[in-house]
């Protein structure tokens, strides 16, 4: 097991309903692991339950040595955790600089009353929020739409300012939900190597459930499968793609087939 | 605009706005300047009311509650020991309060600080819930503040209230909070901790996966507005001189809350429209309360038919023109310039 | 304390309680389906209790006429209530909603004022109601017995409609998955309608027996009773109809009993029904019966 990143044995029960079994994964620093499987495997709770939304019925979760199984969201953020969601998840009523400018919040050391008073020191860190959040959106590409409002633009678009805005907070490890989904094959490209810049740039290892295979089995060093909240199979690229167990998994219940 | 730019309009507006007081305090009537201090004191609780309302997007339905405390607080300790005798006529007032005597300002920051530590308290108990639960929850706590402020004789004199509380409010006092209280809680929204409250309140969920602690934020939200709905009730004691546990009912409530929505949930220069439109509202629609003499005609005063304007005004907005007057926008300087170009543009300023 | 007080105010207790149950059956059905804490509830009461004393005044009808007109007016105006202030806002956020409800409850309650003066009026006790049964030591009026009694058959009628007709497994449906059910082609609207004049009907009832019972009404007659009957909801598991008849009678009880325990904290009566609520939504917020988790 990993003493970087691991999920030890971890089940969550939903009134008897197990919705994820016995899951087991680790990653090591700077991986870009793909977590697949038809709809409904579990993917998305495996996700919620590393990020503290929900919490595991039994199991471990291991960040750097600490036990962050039982952590609040905000402090697993804290903690160098961030994540996308499945269905876009921004601040529709603000701007998209304003969408980036939330991730630093935490990071803020002025008090309250410096702001309520407008000490200097208050106005400095806020010009210090800004710049790093223009910074990151520059990174990004998305600079140019700094006002627009966030429901306003292209769906496209809406998923890269999610993960502009949960690279903002300067994870080590990143989750992304489904980053893909809704975009051409142009789109895609230009997330794949999105992806690969902010890795070399930042260092950061990447979890990412996808349904695309292609864009899966082209970026991924390796795949983890999930079906009926199992993992059943574990591996390369390569590997998976002849995998009996993944092959049956797609082709004899729901969900696509990998091509 | 540059900011220097905006800081002398702002000064300019400042001193604009004191010399009207000036002019109203020096020869204006007590009626005037009553309804003035009204205004000053509602667009003082109903920004800070929007701040949990409007930028943080929680329905507290209990400010009544913040506003009698602070109304009790600064009463009690600005009262000297021999007008609490004079009131205290069941029974005694305890000690310490029954000898304690300050300084109004100080009574007003006590009323400020004790109602910010029950806002602490209480958000235990209230942020474990959202929606319509908040709602219920915060209710009973401006209901149960009034009983105890009914049942607690030997603090707050119950159900007789306390009389002939020296009129120490003014119009320097009742707008120099409201001005404070205004840039004070503006500059908080459109701080880095503003934004946290408006991301808390677009979606909780994503703000926490971004690392806001939303509990912390929304308890600041909470007390901050606590604060001053406290500040407030110490001028409004301070103003009508006789303050009970009947003053503060939840129809208090329903006042600030139908300015702050019909100005327009989420902003603060919304929230200040909507005092000033119901505060004079209020007092012009009295007429329809009293009996009105048109010749040899007495058209007799209808009792509630004040409120009953008024609810349906709420009604209306929030039926057909849900975002209120302003929204969520804010009015400023560069909103000004930006709609008068246009005018002079186009020959409309929308 | 002696057992016949103690008696005596077990049978008020479970007597208030019914009156709470009543009406915290429609609390809790509109909450069931569309997830709204209807404010204007307990206005519901007073509307009826005017309802019924104008339909003897003005129309000249015996009371057992006038009570079920008032039950059916009243039943009438929470479908309008629906209609006017909920219907439109439908697909709006939630906070609208309850700014909605806040509003039509004022209106109503001042509308009232406007229409019938701020001077409490007395309600009719007609004779039936009129005894008082003596059993020893303890006096009990027969009204206190016939509550539960009325309260227990029009439940059993409700869980009937509920539980074994097709409108009642549509209103079942909804409070399950809101859109499923419309997609499976059920109007929805009506069904809303349907489970608005249910509950209006019964707190109609209730209003009935509680202007009988304490028999000055006024136009803000609803407004504790209200809360109260809410707060049994919730403690019995909002949304659950069997949970808010038992939320209802357990906290009549708890009233009744509060105040002949400690008789010096009477005036806190009505703080305690709201001191339970805050403890409900902390330590079980499901409540008693229910599965759905507040919020």
């Amino acid at each position: 097991m990993s003493s970087f990143f691991s999920m030890r044995r971890v089940t969550r029960e939903f009134g008897g309903l197990k919705a994820v079994t016995d899951f087991s994964l680790s990653i090591e620093k700077g991986e870009l692991i793909g977590l697949i499987g038809p709809n409904g495997a579990g993917k998305t709770t495996v996700f919620n339950m590393i990020t503290g939304r929900i919490r595991p019925t039994t199991g471990d979760i291991i960040w750097k040595g600490k036990n962050i199984t039982r952590l609040q969201p905000h402090l697993i953020t804290h903690g160098g955790i961030a994540r996308t969601f499945q269905n876009i998840k921004l601040f529709d009523d603000m701007n998209v600089l304003e969408n980036v400018m939330v991730s630093f919040h935490s990071s803020m050391r002025s008090s309250f009353l410096s702001a309520m008073i407008g000490l200097p020191r208050h106005r400095r860190e806020e010009n210090r929020i800004r710049e790093q959040s223009i910074a990151h959106l520059e990174e990004a590409g998305l600079a140019p739409l700094s006002s627009e409002k966030a429901q306003n633009l292209p769906y496209g678009i809406q998923r890269k300012l999610e993960i502009t805005r949960a690279l903002a907070t300067e994870p080590e490890l990143l989750l992304l939900d489904e980053p893909a989904a809704g975009m051409n094959p142009m789109e895609k490209i230009e997330l794949a190597a999105f992806l690969a810049r902010v890795r070399q740039s930042h260092g950061i290892s990447i979890l990412l459930i996808e349904h695309d295979m292609r864009f899966v089995m082209g970026i991924c060093e390796r795949i983890k499968v999930m079906d009926y909240g199992l993992s059943i199979a574990e591996g390369t690229p390569e590997e998976i793609r002849n995998h009996p167990d993944v092959i049956r998994a797609y082709l004899g219940g729901s969900g696509d087939t990998p091509d | 605009m540059s900011a220097k730019s905006k800081l002398i309009l702002n000064i300019a507006l400042l001193s604009a706005l004191f010399g009207l007081l000036y002019l109203f305090n020096r020869y204006g009537s007590g009626y005037q300047i009553r309804i003035l201090n009204n205004i000053a004191i509602f667009i003082t609780l109903a920004v800070s009311y929007n701040l949990v309302n409007g930028v943080c997007g929680l329905l507290h339905l209990g400010p009544n509650g913040f506003i009698a405390i602070g109304a009790y607080t600064s009463a009690l300790l600005s009262m000297t020991p021999a007008e609490k005798e004079l009131n205290f006529i069941l029974t005694y007032l305890i000690w310490p309060l029954s000898v304690i005597h300050v300084p109004f300002f100080v009574s007003l920051l006590a009323a400020g600080a004790v109602a910010a530590l029950f806002a602490f308290f209480i958000s235990f108990p209230v942020l474990r819930v959202r929606g319509d639960y908040l709602a219920i929850v915060t209710f009973g706590f401006g209901e149960v503040v009034r009983v105890l402020c009914n049942a607690g004789q030997s603090v707050t004199n119950g159900p007789l209230g306390l009389k002939g509380l020296y009129p120490y409010t003014n119009l320097w006092w009742s707008w120099g909070v409201a001005v404070l209280a205004v840039i004070v809680i503006q500059r908080l929204i459109n701080s880095n901790y503003g934004l946290a409250m408006k991301a808390i309140r677009e979606d909780e969920t994503a703000a926490m996966a971004m690392g806001v602690d939303a509990s912390r934020r929304l308890m600041l939200a909470f007390m901050v507005s606590a604060f001053f709905s406290g500040v407030a009730g110490g001028l409004l004691a301070h103003l009508i001189t006789t303050i009970s546990p009947g003053v503060f009912t939840f129809v208090l409530t329903f006042n600030l809350l139908i300015m702050i929505v019909v100005g327009g949930l989420g902003s603060s220069t919304g929230a200040i429209i909507g005092a000033v439109l119901f505060t004079w509202g209020g007092e012009a629609l009295r007429v329809v309360e009293q009996p009105m003499d048109i010749g040899i005609f007495t058209i007799p005063g209808i009792p509630g038919m004040r409120m009953v304007i008024f609810s349906f005004v709420l009604m209306l907005v929030i039926l057909f023109a849900r975002n209120g007057i302003m929204g969520r926008q804010e009015l400023s300087w560069d909103l000004l310039v930006s709609k008068f170009t246009r005018f002079t543009r186009t020959g409309t300023p929308l | 304390m002696e057992a016949t007080i103690l008696l005596q105010q077990l049978v008020n207790g479970v007597s208030l309680g019914s009156l709470y149950a009543l009406i915290a059956i429609g609390y809790t059905m509109v909450y069931g389906i569309l997830r709204l804490i209807n404010f204007a509830h307990g206005d519901l009461l007073m509307v009826s209790a005017y309802a019924a004393i104008y339909g003897i005044a003005l129309f000249s009808l015996p009371w057992y006429l006038s009570f079920p007109f008032a039950i059916m007016a009243t039943g009438a105006i929470g479908i309008l209530l629906d209609r006017a202030a909920y219907r439109p806002l439908r697909q709006a956020p939630r906070i609208s909603l309850l700014i909605s409800a806040i509003g039509a409850s004022f209106l109503m309650e001042n509308l009232a004022l406007v229409i019938v003066g701020g001077v409490a009026k007395p309600f009719p006790r007609p004779n039936f109601f009129n005894h008082v049964i003596r059993a020893g030591d303890l006096h009990i009026q027969v009204l206190t017995i016939y509550s539960p009694l009325i309260t227990l058959v029009l439940v059993l009628g409700l869980l009937y409609i509920v539980f074994k007709t097709r409108v009642g497994k549509a209103m079942r449906a909804a409070s399950w998955d809101f859109e499923a059910t419309r997609l499976m082609g059920i109007n929805l609207d009506s069904i809303i309608a349907v489970t608005f004049l249910l509950g209006s009907s019964l707190a109609a009832a209730g209003g009935i027996m509680w202007g009988m019972k304490y028999p000055q009404i006024n136009p803000f007659m609803g407004v504790i009773p209200g809360l109260k009957a809410f707060i049994a909801a919730v403690l019995g598991g909002i949304g659950n109809i069997v949970g808010a008849v038992i939320g209802g009678f357990l906290l009549g009880l708890f009233e009744i009993l509060i105040v002949a325990l400690l008789p010096n904290l009477a005036d806190f009566r009505d703080a305690f029904a709201f001191l339970l609520l805050i403890g409900i939504l902390l330590l079980r917020p499901t409540g008693i019966m229910g599965d759905r988790p507040a919020h």
